[in-house]
């Protein structure tokens, strides 16, 4: 038997496996992209680089929020060696149970994932990623750890970035910063797991634009996921962006003033600057020190305390809490009266407190004294001339077809429905109109003996501070407004075109004088119930208001504008459960606010003493 | 008795070049994979570049050793090195365990694998003792001498246990197949013992080996086929099958045989031999049909766990995601490579691939130089393994001739096997690529192996045996 020929069997084989593994790498390596792709999953990983928010200024370009470096305290658990945890423990203060169920917790934390083909559960946690073991560390704290840190392998510090507030003011405007949840990450690709998001405030409206542009950068990653060297030297990276900064209307040393003044006492001050609808200050109080809110730890310490705070420290009572006006509202019922022509700057109206109480004074001969004397029963007569204009038989129909007039001239100055204002936790108060009452009494049941309190800023009517501030800012422009707005300029681009508008009221503008020489007597003339805002060299011109309140003493309030031309301020302010009318307590408060923007000083030293002593935060 | 002067006068260069190249391109992947930025010199022996080269200097110190031998000595102590590479295996599992195998021998990284050795020595002996007997006349006595020569030795081995060496000495059994001893002995006893049948010869019996060798490659293939759609990029449409694929090649390779019978052999023999491919093909269809139905077939379960042995899906916390690491950094080459030094899926930095210089040292090889280089890389290998094979033949005696093959066919099973593992034609048994993975057992043994083999060539006409 020859079997020589059996050679070519063999040499057949060898030729037959080399040809079937050269087409094999020709469709592996050239023609079939799979494992192309497989391998960028191995081995290059897209890194997000988050860049730090974007800073806010206040008007003067002080910086209100910045950010500052923090220090997570990251492991690797397949680095660890000889991991001592009693002396871990004592780097970094905890007792060895607390480290033990530190790892346990972040384990826990990771989840578990359940592989269908296998039937395998296997938990997330991969002793080759790092995890932060402390997180948000402060320089002073990572600087007592860091130096000991090469005694423990796999532990190491990594840099984050976190807002920091160089004026403990302003933290109902600019809100804070906390970890999204997983309906955010669903919801806005944007957002990974441990991604900080504005909650509340500034932080949160203008979030799409503080936030920037995420940097991504591809690296070539080991198998123990550390970063090996740049992907194609960086071909595809690109550059994380910080987020424009906001130069806000905010006078942060107003701001602080303002809530100098509130020490004590609940209440508000919003200020704006009337021209451009600009808001200077807005105050809250009480309110909180916004580094309480810095980071996780931060937040978990101080947040239930304040929520749960009776005072209602976060709060934002100018945007949220709905007052009636009380007195303050007389301006624009004589706006309106002068409008539909039922009443002239010279009508007089005996001050007749057979309707509706008022104070002692001389009666009113004309609209002037009548602003002046805050008189009740004049404005009584003033809103029945508006309602019941006698157009209609029935007093009901009169009655419904003049408030819906009436409420169409009110909505008119932003009242009634929310401002466009750019900051969440707006409220939009409320003007009733026809629909209103008819919800109450029925339809054509009622008239304005029904409704009578409507003329003084009481009952059915609410109005947020910022909508008390902005009504002053309309009467100071003589009859328009610009929707009072917090960030004057992103990124140096100016602001939203929604607050270069100017909307007009229904009032033509020749009838605001009258109500403005009003407003200065009310200041500035003997028997002015506003006195106490007078300023030496400024004409202010202001409107007291002293609301009823079931629940406790009254509140204070005071609406202003100055200088009387060429107004630099509007102001509101709100004082809650005041021992005393508008004019003992809110006006002097404007008046030192004005007076505090205007001139830079306070000249009025005992008024300003009066104002910080006062305490009115008791129960 | 030759003179001095004729010691390297039929040197067989191109075995000798080719194999130097490939030392060498081993050595430059390594320095290129195992790269360490502290130790950047490649003469640093502290690191597996520098110690591969230390390697290579011991390796060729050991051949030259092996050539100044005159080739009587193989003959005359071959049993001796088979009994003393015996003896080794055996010392060897009485080692401590490194990796669950007791293969080393010897102190850390110093240590030689008998098993390396035992294949020259099993060789040197399988060559003896062919060279002894009259094939022609094979009886179930020498069949099963043959068969003892190879299976002492893979006993030892499987006791270490080292399923990749254990698959290799099967080679072995090629070489007994070119020689003409096969299992037909076995198999007519068996067959006449029915009353009535009396074959002289059975056709299955006398190319037992080829065939499974057939069988069990093309089941593989076809295993690791069935779960692969081939695509085109740039046809979007076309989506064939994996298993259709094994048909399409089957048949490519059966009209490829026919014509290459148009030019090489008489009309006679062209008839018989086609009728042998059209049976040939239609067998290896139905083979895969069945291999592939039958896989597809069964329970998700008994799959799953067929993958998961074969490495066909990835287990992050099994030891067959390799695989699966190793094709993606192939993959990946591309058609150029992605540049020398530049493998970024199968550096041992990355760590993505275990055992990149070793095992799986074709990864950053065909990651850094894309098909370019493994087309070339393959080329270099066929040509070797050719070369053997037409020096095999050269040969006068049967003892060279016989050694010769079996080095051709161990060197073939590691290159079909190594690479198979890195393109998913073969589950992950771990051998080294020859001359080109790191390791000094491997690299000594098989340049002794290499040495043993140009020796016999040098001196072919002096042996007439």
């Amino acid at each position: 038997m020859n079997t020589d020929n059996r050679k070519y069997v063999l040499i057949a084989f060898i030729i037959i496996v080399g040809i079937i593994y050269s087409v094999r790498l020709f469709y592996m390596q050239v023609v079939d992209e799979t494992w192309t792709l497989r391998a960028q999953e191995i081995a290059e990983k897209r890194k997000e680089i988050t860049p730090p928010r974007g800073v806010l200024f206040d008007r003067k370009g002080k910086k209100m929020v910045s950010n500052r470096t923090y220090y997570n305290l990251m492991f690797v658990e397949a680095k660890m060696k000889h991991f001592d945890t009693l002396a871990f423990a004592n780097l970094i203060g905890w007792s060895k149970e607390h480290v033990r169920y530190r790892f346990y917790e972040i384990k826990k934390g990771e989840g578990k994932y359940h592989n269908k083909n296998t039937g395998k559960t296997t938990s997330n946690y991969q002793k080759i990623r790092p995890y932060a073991f402390l997180k948000e560390l402060t320089l002073d704290e990572i600087a007592v750890i860091a130096p000991h840190l090469e005694n423990f392998p796999g532990f190491y510090e990594e840099v984050t970035s976190m807002r920091s507030y160089p004026y403990a003011n302003g933290a109902n405007i600019v809100g804070y910063l906390s970890e999204v949840n997983g309906e955010e990450i669903d919801e806005d690709h944007f957002y990974k797991p441990g991604n900080n998001i504005g909650r509340a405030g500034l932080e949160r409206f203008y979030e799409a634009e503080l936030r920037g542009q995420k940097g991504i950068r591809y690296i070539v990653t080991s198998a123990l996921n550390n970063a090996i060297e740049s992907y194609a030297n960086g071909k595809y990276d690109t550059v994380a962006k910080q987020g424009p900064y906001l130069k806000l209307g905010i006078d942060i040393n107003l701001q602080a003033y303002g809530e100098r003044l509130l020490k004590n006492k609940r209440g508000c001050i919003v200020a704006i600057e009337p021209s451009t609808g600009e808001i200077l200050a807005l105050v809250s109080a009480p309110s909180y020190d916004p580094n309480l809110f810095i980071g996780k730890r931060n937040i978990s310490a101080n947040y239930g305390r304040l929520l749960n705070d009776p005072s209602k420290p976060l709060y934002p009572r100018p945007l949220a809490a709905e007052y009636p006006p009380g007195s303050t509202f007389k301006l624009l019922n004589s706006l309106i009266g002068l409008q539909e022509g039922v009443i002239t700057p010279q009508s007089g109206f005996p001050c007749n407190k057979s309707m509706v109480g008022c104070h002692n004074h001389a009666s009113a001969g004309n609209l002037p004294d009548a602003i002046k004397h805050s008189c009740n029963p004049y404005y009584y007569a003033v809103t029945k001339r508006i309602i019941q204009q006698n157009k209609k038989k029935s007093v009901f129909e009169d009655a419904e077809l003049g408030l819906n007039k009436w409420a169409r001239y009110m909505r008119s100055f932003g009242l009634g429905s929310k401002l466009e204002t750019d900051i969440t936790g707006l409220s939009g108060g409320s003007i009733p109109d026809a629909l209103y009452y008819d919800k109450w009494y029925g339809n054509h049941r009622w008239a304005f003996s029904t409704i009578r309190s409507i003329s003084i800023g009481q009952g059915e009517v609410m109005l947020t501070p910022l909508q008390m501030a902005n009504v002053a800012a309309t009467i100071a422009n003589r009859g328009w407004y610009i929707i009072p707005h917090f960030v004057k300029s992103i990124g140096g681009k100016g602001p939203k075109a929604i607050y270069k508008k100017k909307h007009y009221t229904l009032i033509d503008r020749s009838h605001f004088s009258v109500i403005i020489e009003g407003m200065r007597r009310v200041v500035h003339e003997p028997g002015g119930t506003g006195k106490r805002a007078k300023l030496k060299d400024i004409i202010v011109c202001g409107k007291t208001g002293t609301v009823q309140n079931p629940h406790g003493e009254d509140h204070s309030t005071f609406v202003a504008f100055a200088p009387m031309y060429k107004p630099k301020i509007a102001i509101a302010v709100f004082i809650e459960n005041a021992k005393g009318g508008g004019g003992l307590w809110a006006a002097p408060t404007a008046g030192l606010m004005i007076e505090k923007y205007l001139t830079k000083k306070i000249m009025e030293k005992d008024r300003e003493k009066t104002i910080l002593e006062a305490n009115f935060s008791y129960r | 008795m030759r003179k001095q002067e004729s010691l390297v006068a039929y040197f067989d260069w191109p075995l000798f070049i080719v194999y130097m190249l490939l030392l060498l391109m081993g050595i430059a992947t390594v320095y290129s994979t195992a790269y360490n930025a502290d130790y950047p010199n490649l003469f640093d022996f502290s690191q597996k570049y520098g110690k591969q080269i230390m390697w290579l200097g011991i390796s060729l110190f050991l051949g030259l050793i092996v050539f100044l031998i005159d080739s009587d000595i193989y003959r005359k102590f071959c049993v001796p090195i088979y009994l003393f590479t015996l003896v080794l295996l055996v010392i060897v599992l009485f080692m401590p365990a490194v990796n669950g195998a007791r293969a080393w021998l010897g102190i850390g990284s110093m240590g030689i694998q008998p098993a390396e050795f035992a294949k020259i020595g099993t060789a040197l002996l399988l060559a003896r003792f062919i060279s002894s007997i009259n094939v022609k006349q094979q009886t179930i006595q020498t069949v099963l001498y043959a068969n003892a020569i190879i299976l002492i030795p893979m006993v030892l081995i499987l006791l270490q246990p080292d399923a990749g060496t254990f698959v290799v000495f099967t080679s072995f059994l090629f070489v007994m197949y070119r020689e003409g001893i096969t299992y037909d002995p076995l198999i007519l006893k068996i067959v006449n013992a029915f009353p009535g049948v009396l074959f002289k010869k059975t056709w299955v019996g006398s190319h037992f080996i080829p065939i499974l060798f057939v069988v069990v490659f093309l089941s593989i293939i076809t295993l690791f086929m069935s779960n692969e759609t081939i695509t085109f990029e740039s046809f979007p449409g076309i989506e064939i099958p994996g298993f259709w694929g094994v048909v399409f090649t089957l048949g490519f390779f059966g009209i490829l045989g026919m014509i290459f019978l148009r030019f090489v052999s008489t009309k006679r023999e062209r008839n018989n031999a086609s009728l042998v491919i059209v049976i040939g093909f239609v067998l290896s269809t139905i083979l895969a049909s069945i291999v592939n139905f039958g896989f597809q077939g069964l329970a998700s379960h008994q799959k799953v766990r067929i993958e998961l042995f074969l490495g066909l899906k990835e287990d992050p916390n099994g030891e067959d995601y390799n695989r699966n690491r190793a094709m993606a950094a192939v993959g990946s080459g591309g058609f150029l490579g992605k540049g020398y030094n530049n493998a970024s899926v199968s550096s041992v930095e990355s760590n993505h691939v275990p055992e990149s210089e070793t095992d799986f040292i074709f990864c950053p090889f065909a990651e850094e130089w894309g098909f370019l280089g493994t087309i070339l890389l393959i080329g270099m290998y066929l040509f070797l393994l050719l070369r053997i094979v037409f020096i095999a033949e050269r040969q006068r005696s049967t003892f060279n001739r016989v050694y010769a093959y079996a080095v051709a066919m161990i060197l073939f099973y590691h290159f079909a096997i190594n690479l198979g593992m890195n393109i998913g034609f073969a589950p992950v048994i771990g051998i080294p690529l020859p001359f080109f993975s790191y390791g000094g057992s491997s690299m000594m043994s098989f340049s002794v192996m290499m040495f043993v083999l140009l020796k016999l060539d040098s001196q072919r006409r002096d042996v007439l045996q």
